[in-house]
């Protein structure tokens, strides 16, 4: 995958979001640019999964604009759906098809949204369950399959879209702790290789490993940015530190 | 008719309220319930054996009873068999209807259910031959089905609103993050889930719509029941008649209603 890391894939300004009367985002600027990965942490109901979620107009904003791969999503104009086919996105709870066999999972947007040939889908689909190392459960049902399994299969189904940005929603928050490790493997490898990521996660480890930049939420606000070593090494704000101390 | 509809979902902090969940149906025994299985069983076969004691015991008049209404039992399964898929076709886009963003569409499919759900099917059915009749001559058989699809489609509309609710929030979001559009999505992602879990429902409604048919039998379709008044008029043997009538309903909607309780449980054992 070819990267310009002068290119910004997500850009952020000004955003917020109310749920009700509850301000879930307070005027939000991020930029995410082309191969950049960002984990973005913070205590549960700090904004972050709303924050990511609006990056592919799951939650709409109420104000600020937000342009994803050059399209400014809250223009009405923009076909949203066109957006999305560049940005993928895994979840908590995998939401993969129970209805659909593995191999169906990953075929059935490439077949109905990139109009690709049921063989093209198909072979498409197998070299990526074969990169998520469940090749041989192509043909089952997923409720059939372990939660680290069903997670690896909803990211080989985004990947089959060959997204240009991937979002990713507390991918391991479900799972059985000997699973996260699985799941967390192909994140890795999908970060190596190049892929721009934007990714809420508790794992520590991984942000550490993998992450160009983290992101502290609180309340509906970006408190702090920066590398992982500023934030293991000294954290600048007291919420900061008082937050790493609980998760690490 | 199976009120499936106005479940009410209980808030968080707010007392949950006490949900009574008569069925109107026949009693679908489960294996749990020993009592109703056996209320099955002595009902059915029970029913089955007067039928047979009757015809070898006392041909006259059970005997030509048996043999003048069947016909009638084909007319009670062709108007019951067009309403349901008449119903099915309207509660589909009813149902689409009554979850539709668009407040014209939303309106309408409401106001739809609203009407009709009012109003006893008698009535509709009297309205759409008798009164509407004056105005578009229409043959029995097919008022009959318009009129019994359009009442059932308000209700079925409620099932596959209810069946396409049942299906969980990040089901959309996973097909839409992939790009499909909303309509798209409902096609290849919800509804496929939620036809699964309407069919007991769906199967429900066609027992009700089946003993409901027997209302038809006053536009002059010749039902079961209009067979067994014909019969019944001729040879003055009311008790007789209407006893085998009754006989003949109560096994259809028993063994009915026990297919609908295996489909049940083939569902949820998958």
């Amino acid at each position: 995958m070819q990267n310009d890391p002068r290119r910004k894939m997500v850009e952020m300004k000004g955003v917020v979001k109310f749920f009700g009367a509850l301000k879930a985002l307070d005027d939000v600027s991020l930029d995410v640019y082309d191969g950049e990965k960002v984990v973005i942490i913070g205590p549960s109901g700090s904004g972050k999964s709303t924050l990511l979620r609006s990056v592919n107009q799951l939650e709409e904003i109420n104000a600020g604009t937000i342009i994803v791969d050059g399209c400014e999503i809250s223009d009405p104009k923009t076909n949203i759906n066109k957006v999305r086919e560049e940005v993928g996105m895994v979840f908590q709870q995998f939401n993969v098809f129970p209805h659909k066999t593995v191999l169906e999972n990953i075929t059935l947007a490439q077949k109905v949204v990139r109009k690709r040939s049921k063989s093209d889908a198909e072979r498409i689909a197998k070299d990526l369950l074969t990169k998520v190392g469940i090749l041989e459960k192509a043909g089952e049902y997923p409720t059939r399959l372990s939660g680290g399994q069903q997670q690896r299969v909803a990211i080989a189904r985004a990947l089959a879209m060959q997204p240009k940005l991937m979002l990713f929603d507390e991918p391991t928050s479900a799972l059985d702790p000997e699973m996260i490790g699985e799941v967390l493997d192909v994140m890795v490898k999908l970060a190596k290789e190049g892929m721009t990521m934007i990714v809420v996660t508790h794992e520590m480890g991984f942000a550490r490993e993998v992450s160009d930049r983290i992101i502290f939420m609180d309340e509906g606000k970006i408190l702090e940015e920066g590398s992982p070593e500023h934030f293991f090494k000294n954290p600048a704000h007291e919420r900061t530190k008082q937050f790493m101390r609980q998760i690490l | 008719m199976a009120a499936l509809a106005d479940e009410k979902k209980p808030q968080q902090g707010e007392a949950r309220p006490v949900i009574i969940d008569v069925g109107d149906g026949a009693a679908i025994p489960s294996k749990k319930d020993a009592g109703l299985f056996t209320a099955w069983r002595v009902a059915f076969f029970g029913a089955i054996a007067i039928i047979v004691y009757l015809a070898v015991f006392r041909p006259d008049p059970y005997l030509d009873i048996i043999k003048f209404v069947p016909d009638g039992i084909l007319v009670t399964f062709e108007v019951t068999v067009l309403s349901i898929l008449l119903a099915l076709v309207i509660g589909l886009f009813t149902g689409l209807g009554r979850i539709s963003k668009n407040p014209l569409i939303n309106g309408i499919a409401s106001l739809y259910v609203e009407v009709i759900r009012g109003i006893p099917l008698l009535v509709q059915l009297f309205y759409l031959y008798f009164a509407l009749g004056r105005i578009v001559h229409m043959p029995p058989l097919l008022s009959a089905v318009l009129a019994m699809g359009i009442c059932y489609g308000a209700y079925m509309g409620e099932i596959f609103r209810a069946g396409i609710q049942s299906i969980p929030k990040g089901q959309t979001e996973a097909a839409r993050s992939l790009g499909m559009s909303h309509s798209q999505s409902m096609y290849h992602v919800i509804l496929p889930q939620a036809f699964r879990t309407v069919l007991p429902p769906v199967g429900n409604e066609f027992v009700a719509l089946l003993k409901d048919s027997s209302l038809v039998s006053i536009l002059a379709v010749a039902d079961l029941l209009r067979r067994g008044r014909e019969f019944a008029a001729e040879s003055f043997t009311y008790f007789e008649t209407y006893t085998v009538v009754a006989l003949v309903y109560l096994i259809i909607t028993l063994f009915l209603s026990k297919l609908i309780s295996i489909m049940e449980e083939r569902i949820s054992a998958e």
